[in-house]
């Protein structure tokens, strides 16, 4: 089988732009959710996300016209030009310039998102409710299909290989970047652009999580406490926007270009609940079914995972429930490794987390530094494996595990090892 | 490699809401095509679409929610996820799949895809944040519209504890569903797959959206059944449709140790990406072309081997012209593939129209016979060379059929099929016992 590795990060979060930039405050302790102040949030329960802060890319800030021509920023929803500015900086990351028709026929782009343009759909309906159905932008449909990102991406640099893009609600990033890494073993393509995208955060967004009672409401006041996996306090997610992007590749072909290897993707595994429409499976079996699969992939033994990027959203129920399906899965070892919920710094990015979750468990093996679980003040009762709380911790990692869950009960679950 | 087999297929669509049905009705040359109500539609320049009749509108083959969900139930979800779990429903009873143990479960996987997903649930709920509050909200607003609930709903209904996935590549999302199901088959992470596609996004907003980006026919509102007519001369755009098309497959031997019957056997998928335009392909059909090249090539067949094809053609000029180029390219100018686009009959289901099509292309292997297109009363002369299936179905004598589905963003997929014989069966069952 052809062996897969990285050799791309791009990122846009709420602790900024730039994979570097973003990790270092991610180590630092440092928080991206806040106060929302774009738009009306007084009627809301919940008033916080994980904001994408405004600037230019060399403060660490997003500024859209740095990634996208002017023109072609009235064509796109947020959600694709958070992608467009994340595939840039893994593309040139990558230093990835097919040269003829036969490289760019064998360069594809999976990019997911989990709910696209919501709030381009909500400005179109209003708009069109106001005045008219004949005052839709010509780009309407366009700007807001999701996999318009996966096809502005490929436009943009000419990548004529598969074009995907996959909705798994919040395991939608881990899904795209599982899948784009099978198309390459399979012989598909030779290198993909995967991972996921997310901008949700508007007034529907935030109003249809809350009636789902998903949100915490209980930190309005407090925005960078309120996302605290594990902890006995915490109330429900906060939602986050960006896009995590990576470029993966096929060994051979990126040793040939003497490319930069970040890490190799060692192991992929989906699974389904089959349970509820919003809830897990009391039993966790849905997550330890996907981690088990990931490991049957990956042909490695569990205890040589040192470090788990958990899926930990801060929701009373499903933090537990993961911990839970860790232990018993890794059983004496769950206590060896590390575990991290880097939601607590930037939310829950929903359909980019997992993508932007797997770049940050990528840079784990290359530095060796682990992520913290901020807020993790007082943990609830069985949450006695080391978590990595408050600070951020150094070890060595050779092999990290990154978990993804969704509504509608899809699980999807990645393995990351060394350079080859 | 693990071979693939159709076992089961279901559908809901403009012209009923089952596969017998909608394929008999096909082949009658009748269309799903009607006018919309005024209410919807307002002033807008395409007032015409495929809809789902229901059960008043069709008391034989209408479609009827409440044999999928309790009316109570309905109101947790968009259309399209009780299009999708209408055809799943029905996919599954053919294929005769319900697994009896844990493990049988774990080895089913559900992908079915959505071009838009809950569009109108989406708009809805616009309405009720702004006109009643933002705190008025249902709880299942957000899984009422999450694309990906169609394939949860499935999964939670028969208990399916594989893979999950949904793809939403536009017009091409139904073929992808088919292609990435028939991937986790081959990887011998499921045996068992239900794939397909389900759209249901008929409202002023989509209407509204489409029409904006000048893709709708509109030179037809008082004629409603003639106004989807891919390869004709007086094309004018695309009509929307709405409905499901969800296939079930399996692995050779786990159907056939089952003894479940094979509709027919997937042998080929390709996809590629134009890198064009954002909604129209090259005039070459570039993309297009090398996604059934990849497709045939994949099933170790040639081209000379397929008789016949199920378009993408939605009735547009720029893209049926594109799809005429590499169908020419790809299978020459000799008349050698007979080429239905039964868009003309359903309109354009979007992210559910490759899972139909599939169906129709199985169907027309089973029976031998093409599907008419409808409407093409004067072909574009760039077909020259091609034999298309004009207005009348006709027999066929092929063992392969190749379906097409290209979509926004300049995204295509190809998959081929093969007829299922007894003579392979017979053959197929020798290489179990061996």
């Amino acid at each position: 089988m052809r062996r897969v590795v990285v050799t791309g990060l791009g990122a846009v979060t709420p602790l900024g732009v730039g994979v570097d930039h973003v990790w270092n405050r991610l180590l630092d302790g440092a928080s991206g959710i806040k106060l929302i102040d774009s738009f009306d949030v007084s009627d809301l329960p919940a008033k916080i996300a994980g904001l994408v802060p405004a600037g230019t890319y060399a403060d660490g800030g997003y500024d859209p016209e740095e990634w996208v021509d002017k023109k072609d920023l009235k064509k796109m929803d947020v959600f694709i030009a958070y992608a467009m500015a994340a595939a840039k900086q893994a593309v040139e990351d990558a230093g990835w310039q097919p040269e003829d028709q036969d490289e760019r026929d064998r360069t594809g782009v999976m990019i997911g998102s989990g709910i696209g343009g919501l709030g381009g759909i909500s400005e179109g309906s209003k708009l069109l409710a106001e005045r008219g159905p004949r005052r839709l932008s010509p780009f309407f449909i366009p700007a807001n299909l999701i996999n318009l990102a996966s096809g502005f991406v490929s436009i943009q640099y000419g990548f004529r290989g598969p074009n995907h893009a996959v909705v798994t609600a919040c395991a939608t990033g881990t899904h795209a970047i599982g899948d784009a890494a099978r198309l390459i073993m399979f012989g598909d393509a030779d290198v993909m652009v995967a991972g996921g995208t997310e901008s949700a955060v508007c007034r529907i967004g935030l109003a249809g999580f809350a009636a789902a009672r998903a949100l915490s409401t209980n930190f309005n006041e407090t925005p960078e406490k309120a996302s605290r996996p594990w902890d006995k306090d915490r109330d429900g997610f906060v939602m986050g926007e960006g896009a995590g992007i990576v470029v993966l590749e096929e060994l051979e072909h990126a040793k040939a270009r003497g490319a930069k290897i970040y890490a190799e993707v060692l192991g992929y595994g989906l699974s389904g609940d089959a349970y509820h429409m919003t809830a897990p499976s009391e039993d966790g079996s849905g997550g330890f079914r996907a981690m088990e699969n990931a490991f049957r992939n990956a042909g490695i033994a569990k205890e040589k995972i040192d470090y788990v990027n958990a899926h930990g959203t801060s929701t009373p129920l499903g933090d537990e429930i993961e911990l839970g399906a860790v232990k018993r899965l890794f059983g004496d070892h769950a206590y060896k490794l590390a575990m991290s919920s880097t939601k607590s710094a930037i939310g829950h990015l929903l359909g980019a987390a997992g993508a932007v979750e797997a770049i940050f468990t990528v840079k784990a093996i290359q530095t060796g530094d682990l992520p913290p679980t901020l807020n993790l003040d007082n943990p609830s009762e069985g949450c006695d494996i080391n978590l990595v709380a408050h600070e951020a911790q150094q070890r060595k990692v050779d092999y990290a595990l990154s978990n993804s869950f969704g509504f509608g009960g899809t699980n999807a679950s990645v393995i990351f090892g060394p350079t080859p | 490699m693990r071979r693939i087999v159709v076992t089961g297929m279901g559908a809901v669509t403009p012209l009923a809401s089952n596969v017998e049905a909608t394929w008999s009705r096909l082949l009658d040359g009748r269309s799903g095509i009607r006018r919309l109500p005024d209410e919807m539609v307002g002033d807008l320049p395409s007032k015409i679409g495929g809809v789902v009749p229901s059960l008043a509108d069709d008391p034989d083959v209408g479609f009827d929610p409440d044999t999928v969900l309790s009316p109570k139930d309905q109101r947790k979800v968009d259309r399209f996820i009780l299009f999708g779990l209408a055809a799943a429903q029905e996919a599954l009873a053919q294929a005769g799949w319900a697994p009896a143990s844990e493990r049988e479960r774990v080895l089913t996987a559900t992908i079915i895809a959505s071009g838009v997903g809950g569009f109108p649930a989406i708009t809805e709920a616009v309405r009720t944040v702004d006109r009643r509050g933002a705190r008025r909200l249902s709880p299942f607003t957000i899984p009422s519209f999450l694309v990906n609930l169609a394939a949860g709903h499935i999964s939670i209904r028969h208990g399916f504890k594989g893979a999950i996935g949904a793809p939403v590549t536009a017009c091409a999302a139904g073929i992808q569903a088919i292609g990435d199901a028939a991937r986790i088959i081959r990887t011998g992470e499921a045996d068992v797959a239900v794939c397909g596609g389900t759209e249901a996004c008929m409202n002023v907003v989509s209407l509204g959206g489409f029409s904006a980006a000048r893709s709708l026919s509109t030179n037809f509102n008082e004629t409603p059944t003639s106004a989807s007519r891919p390869f004709d001369m007086s094309r004018d755009g695309f009509v929307m449709g709405e409905g499901a098309g969800v296939l079930v497959i399996e692995e050779l031997k786990h159907a056939l140790s089952r003894g479940a019957k094979p509709l027919a056997e997937l042998v080929g998928y390709g996809t590629t990406a134009d890198a064009y335009h954002v909604t129209s392909g090259p005039e070459d059909g570039a993309g297009a072309r090398r996604a059934m090249e990849i497709a045939i090539y994949q099933s170790g067949i040639s081209p000379r081997e397929i008789g016949h094809l199920n378009a993408h053609a939605t009735s547009t000029s720029v893209g049926d012209l594109g799809e005429i180029r590499a169908i020419q390219t790809v299978f020459g100018t000799d008349s050698s593939i007979a080429v239905s686009a039964t868009k003309s009959a359903t309109g354009h289901l979007l992210g559910a129209a490759g899972g139909l099509a599939a169906i129709f292309a199985i169907s027309a292997l089973q029976d031998q016979i093409a599907p008419p297109t409808l409407n093409l009363d004067t072909p574009d002369p760039a077909g020259t060379g091609i034999d298309f299936v004009a207005n009348r179905a006709r027999p066929l004598a092929t063992d392969y059929a190749i379906v097409n589905g290209f979509g926004f963003g300049g995204v295509n997929a190809s998959a081929l099929f093969r007829r299922w014989s007894d003579d392979q069966d017979a053959a197929a069952v020798g290489e179990r016992h061996a």
